[in-house]
């Protein structure tokens, strides 16, 4: 396991890309992207429809409740499972992303799968072009009714989405009039969802459905549709929400937008104005194309640089997911995934439950002291538990290499078992000290094998609780 | 010889509800001597709220309700991953239960008589036991889904023989689901992971496997499957989301979607609710979907009528057919002709 400085960093750079573009990686999986080398493993992540889809039959056999996704905790979980086990991590983190910008509460809906069928829309679009998403967004019933836009009628316009298309979704507040929401809201007039009055009410008064939940469908209706003649950004005509859409699409104020809000997330919660004028040229030159977006900044010395490394905490979702993967839980139906997606919440990211449109405050928001006992608590959870197959490989990996570990040999091995974490030389000296405590840690005699599992284990959650893995 | 069977949905019993008269998804169901149905709820997550929604609901063919019992727990007489239920020839309840790997059995009333089985791959041991059913001995028979196999017990749960191993040959299994007994005293598995119904003696000595079905209409991850005297299997195709009647020859006979509408105890509901039931049924339950659905399952997912998640199938030598429809939660009754 001991690496040449070239391969260490060659190693640390995939690390940092699947911490970005994926929950993190094991080592196993590191090098195997390592021998297909970056600008490949790359090109592998942006095309997750080369990779198998996860396939959920068991879960939905064994947990009932995760096939017809009627309750919150079973929406939750279920995207927790797919998280953990998807082959394609940056269809789960392109999904993500989009979740928290076009934020969606299950707390107003009362339809848990309405808001998971979103979900499902980003996974489908969400590398694609941002006008297609945007259209998606526009027709997905989640988003109709989170934002009003059942209640948007040719003789009483609601704004709330034609706004918010606007100022959180696309070009950002200062580059529209008052005027221009009116506009857009008359565009979108007509666009809603079929069985509207049954659904508002089952949505407003969650008493009896009979047989469960029904998915929402979204329906066009003409007639009501304002086919008079609107003035929107300069422009003017009888423009439906498609036009609205081919016209915000193309707006460099959009790019620009977009470029922003995809750097803070891949990148850093610093903005870098060269860095997002990069990118926002890379969205005019390709059409808006988030694929090409994200292939341009991987590859990117913005993206690459060792200065950006663990520079952000990781989200609350990031954390427990990537945990998970690294223990290699929950690949089997468990009836306790339900405590993961618990864990989240307690440290403050409910997902498909978003506080408000504005979606989650990220960066160093993510930490207090509450949050921090949390995050610790959790990841100290599962991979304290070394029945889990992916603590097993890692403890495997430890005998294969060597049948004894001096302490800070120990510390060396464990840092790069887990997803090939690089610290600071006072966390590693801390490291050290832990260990030290122990002396030598053996896998011979045989009656050593169980104290030594346990310390090696031991001194896994001690890694996990380190700055560095707290970090992306 | 293909027999011509045709069958007309007859009527829905049941409907959604947390607690008391009422299904949370309905995995499996069983009919006693008198007549009584017993419905098992599986529900879901395993929440503390959610718990009291596991249990067993008795009601009949005309859905009068007679009450439940059991509730979500680890206690005597709980359960946590109920999958199936089965009476005996003295009118005993049992129900098995994948997340405890155990049998519980009860009186006719509900209460609690005994439990038997623990977690493992040894004889008689059990992981994940989906399916129950008993011959005219009164053993059961049951399918060992997370060890791929059958075991055959007696009612009191002395381990008799097994058969079956892992492996998609014939004669090996992959998470089988249902087990049905023929009048012949044949063994019906749907082989779930490997889409596919074997039929074996009650030796273990495997008889046939059915053909697979051509392109379009073949049986995709089976659940649960029962038999009639002319050796016609009806079978819960849970990953098309159908009920497709097979004939001895291994030909289809008929591919149900379901045709449900409303149960009595959502009408009665509804009459109690106008304002509610007046939306209800001024709403289009059964739209065509745009843009169409990808899968089935999410076609079912958005036409209220349709099977959702079909998991066992029960006849009641009356012609009747039953389908619990576990994302529904309520039973769709087919009357064969």
């Amino acid at each position: 396991m001991e690496k040449d400085r070239k391969e260490t960093t060659e190693l640390g750079l995939i690390g940092h890309l699947m911490r970005r573009a994926g929950f993190g990686a094991t080592l196993q999986e590191l090098e195997a992207y390592q021998a297909k080398g970056y600008e490949a493993t790359v090109e592998e992540l942006i095309h997750p429809e080369d990779a198998p889809e996860w396939n959920d039959d068991l879960v939905r056999r064994y947990q009932p409740d995760q096939n017809s996704i009627m309750y919150f905790e079973s929406a939750q979980a279920y995207w927790m499972y797919r998280m953990i086990n998807s082959k394609r991590p940056l269809e789960e983190k392109i999904a993500l992303f989009w979740h928290g910008l076009f934020a969606t509460a299950y707390g107003k809906l009362n339809h848990a799968k309405g808001v998971v069928n979103q979900t499902d829309t980003f996974r489908r679009h969400g590398l694609g072009t941002f006008h297609d998403i945007l259209t998606e967004l526009s027709k997905d019933p989640a988003m109709i009714f989170w934002l009003d836009n059942k209640d948007n009628h040719k003789d009483a316009p609601n704004e709330n989405y034609g706004r918010e298309l606007l100022e959180l979704f696309s070009m950002g507040i200062g580059n529209y009039t008052e005027a221009d929401v009116k506009s857009c809201a008359r565009a979108f007039t007509g666009w809603t969802i079929a069985n509207q009055d049954y659904m508002s009410v089952r949505a407003a008064r969650d008493s009896i459905w009979p047989s469960g939940r029904i998915d929402w469908q979204f329906e066009y209706k003409p007639e009501d549709h304002d086919e008079t003649e609107k003035e929107f950004l300069g422009r003017t005509g009888n423009f439906n929400g498609e036009d609205v859409i081919d016209i915000v699409a193309m707006r460099p104020a959009t790019s620009w937008f977009i470029a922003g809000k995809l750097y803070a997330y891949f990148v850093s919660d610093t903005s870098n104005e060269e860095a997002t004028a990069f990118l926002a040229e890379e969205y005019r030159k390709s059409g808006g194309d988030i694929r090409s977006m994200l292939r341009a900044l991987f590859l990117s010395d913005y993206f690459k640089s060792e200065d950006v490394w663990y520079a952000k905490i990781k989200s609350p979702t990031e954390l427990v997911v990537g945990t998970a993967r690294l223990a290699g839980s929950y690949q089997t139906p468990q009836w306790d995934i339900t405590n993961l997606a618990s864990d989240a919440n307690f440290m403050g990211q409910e997902i498909l439950n978003p506080p408000t449109v504005e979606g989650w405050h990220t960066g160093t928001e993510w930490v207090d002291t509450g949050t921090l006992v949390e995050r610790v608590n959790s990841t100290a959870l599962v991979i304290g538990d070394a029945l889990q197959p992916g603590v097993r490989d890692m403890i495997q990996r430890l005998k294969d290499r060597q049948d004894t570990y001096q302490p800070d040999e120990l510390v060396d091995a464990c840092l790069l078992l887990s997803g090939g974490l690089e610290v600071s030389h006072g966390t590693h000296q801390r490291l050290v000290e832990f260990a030290a405590n122990w002396g030598e840690v053996s896998f011979t005699p045989e009656d050593a094998v169980a104290c030594s599992e346990q310390r090696v284990v031991e001194l896994l959650q001690v890694v996990l609780a380190t700055r560095e893995y707290q970090m992306a | 010889m293909t027999t011509t069977k045709t069958f007309t949905y007859s009527h829905t019993i049941g409907f959604l509800a947390a607690t008391g008269r009422g299904f949370t998804n309905p995995v499996d169901l069983a009919i006693n001597s008198q007549g009584v149905i017993y419905v098992l709820n599986r529900a879901g997550p395993e929440t503390p709220i959610r718990l009291p929604s596991k249990r067993v609901t008795m009601c009949n063919l005309n859905e009068d309700w007679f009450g439940d019992f059991g509730v979500g727990g680890t206690g005597d007489g709980e359960f946590w991953w109920p999958s199936s239920i089965a009476i005996d020839s003295q009118d005993r309840v049992y129900v098995s239960d994948e997340g405890l790997q155990r049998i519980s059995v009860f009186d006719k009333d509900g209460t609690f008589l005994s439990k038997w089985g623990e977690k493992g791959s040894g004889a008689g041991q059990l992981e994940y036991p989906s399916s129950l059913a008993f011959d005219a001995e009164d053993n059961l028979y049951l399918a060992d889904s997370g060890n791929h196999r059958v075991q055959k017990f007696t009612s009191d749960g002395r381990f008799i023989s097994a058969w079956g191993q892992r492996g998609s040959d014939p004669g090996q299994f992959e998470g089988p689901w249902g087990l049905a007994l023929a009048g012949s005293g044949n063994v019906y598995i749907s082989d779930w992971g490997n889409d596919r119904i074997q039929r074996y003696a009650t030796d273990g000595r495997l008889i046939e496997e059915f053909p697979a079905l051509p392109e379009g209409q073949a049986i995709h991850r089976p659940a649960g499957l029962t038999v009639d005297d002319d050796g016609n299997i009806y079978v819960a195709d849970w990953g098309n989301e159908r009920v497709k009647i097979i004939g001895p020859d291994g030909s289809l006979l008929a591919s149900l979607r379901g045709e449900s509408v409303d149960s009595k105890w959502a009408a009665d509901y509804f009459e109690a609710n106008p304002e509610e039931g007046r939306l209800r049924y001024e709403a289009d339950l059964v739209p065509e979907l745009d843009p169409p659905a990808r899968r089935d399952r999410e076609i079912s997912a958005g036409v209220e009528s349709y099977f959702w998640g079909p998991t066992a199938v029960k006849l009641d030598g009356q012609g009747r057919l039953y389908v619990a429809d576990s994302l529904r939660h309520r039973l769709q009754v087919y009357q064969s002709n």
